[in-house]
């Protein structure tokens, strides 16, 4: 009987573990604002999503055929899912036209920026580096 | 014997009501996301929590042949994102050489026109 409530304790804290990745890996992927930002997330999340829950389902099972298929899905996830973010990243970087702007956030003296105008900021920053960057060689 | 089983129900329907949620989630990203490229992020996401809803029953329901419909499951929606991606780079690559061409046609026009009327300038 304790061997089951073990069994069902492990298998719970690995099930909240996966769970819990996945929900950080949504929150990110609706958070962020640019798309290879919510690739980090989602990818991460994923990865280890679906490996804590996976385990979860071959504790609460055992060693049989049927966990033996479980844990084929996770080799096959774990080798098909960073050649589909590959892809997607690929995809972006083709895409994005303005990929190369320096997307550091700087804090305005305390002051919250809105979306806006943090991304005109940006824009004001890279710029000024650019110049000051041709400034400097045309010296 | 009840309680354990009853614990069991209760984590298998919480995992279940969770994930049913972030797919919803990521279903609103997928529809507001910008770009392509967050759209295929997003359903992407869907299909994994997909596979992972797939494997609980397959646990829950006492359904073995589910497992195997969690395998094909993952190999569809990896085969669904790549060729995604490889569709929507070839979109991209032939508006812009779309783009190019009719610029090309416009210069080609306007070098046409500028040597027209030098011809007509130089024939009086």
């Amino acid at each position: 009987m304790t061997g089951e409530w073990i069994r069902f304790v492990l298998a719970a804290l690995c099930m909240a573990l996966g769970l819990v990745f996945m929900i950080s890996a949504v929150f990110g992927v609706n958070r962020f604002h640019h798309a290879l930002n919510r690739m980090h997330a989602a990818a991460l999340g994923d990865t280890l999503g679906i490996l804590f829950v996976i385990l979860s389902l071959i504790i609460m099972k055992g060693f049989s055929m049927d966990s033996l298929k479980l844990s084929m899905v996770i080799v096959f996830f774990w080798v098909a899912s960073p050649v589909s973010g590959h892809m997607i990243s690929r995809l972006e970087a083709m895409t994005d036209e303005r990929l190369g702007e320096i997307s550091v956030l700087e804090k305005n003296n305390g002051i919250r920026v809105q979306m806006d105008d943090q991304a005109s900021m940006i824009r004001e920053v890279s710029d000024k580096k650019r110049k000051k960057k041709k400034g400097g060689k045309n010296r | 014997m009840e309680l354990i089983q009853q614990a069991y129900d209760l984590l298998m329907t919480a995992a279940v009501v969770i994930l049913a949620v972030l797919i919803i989630l990521s279903i609103i990203r997928s529809i507001l996301g910008p770009g392509i490229s967050d759209r295929i992020i997003a359903v992407n996401m869907i299909g994994t929590m997909i596979i992972m809803i797939t494997a609980v029953f397959s646990v829950w329901l006492k359904e073995n042949y589910l497992a195997d419909v969690c395998l094909i499951y993952a190999m569809i929606s990896f085969l669904g994102v790549v060729v995604l991606c490889k569709v929507y780079t070839g979109v991209y690559l032939q508006r812009k050489h779309m783009k190019a061409d009719l610029g090309a046609i416009e210069d080609n026009l306007s070098r046409q026109n500028r040597e027209g009327l030098d011809e007509k300038e130089v024939q009086p």
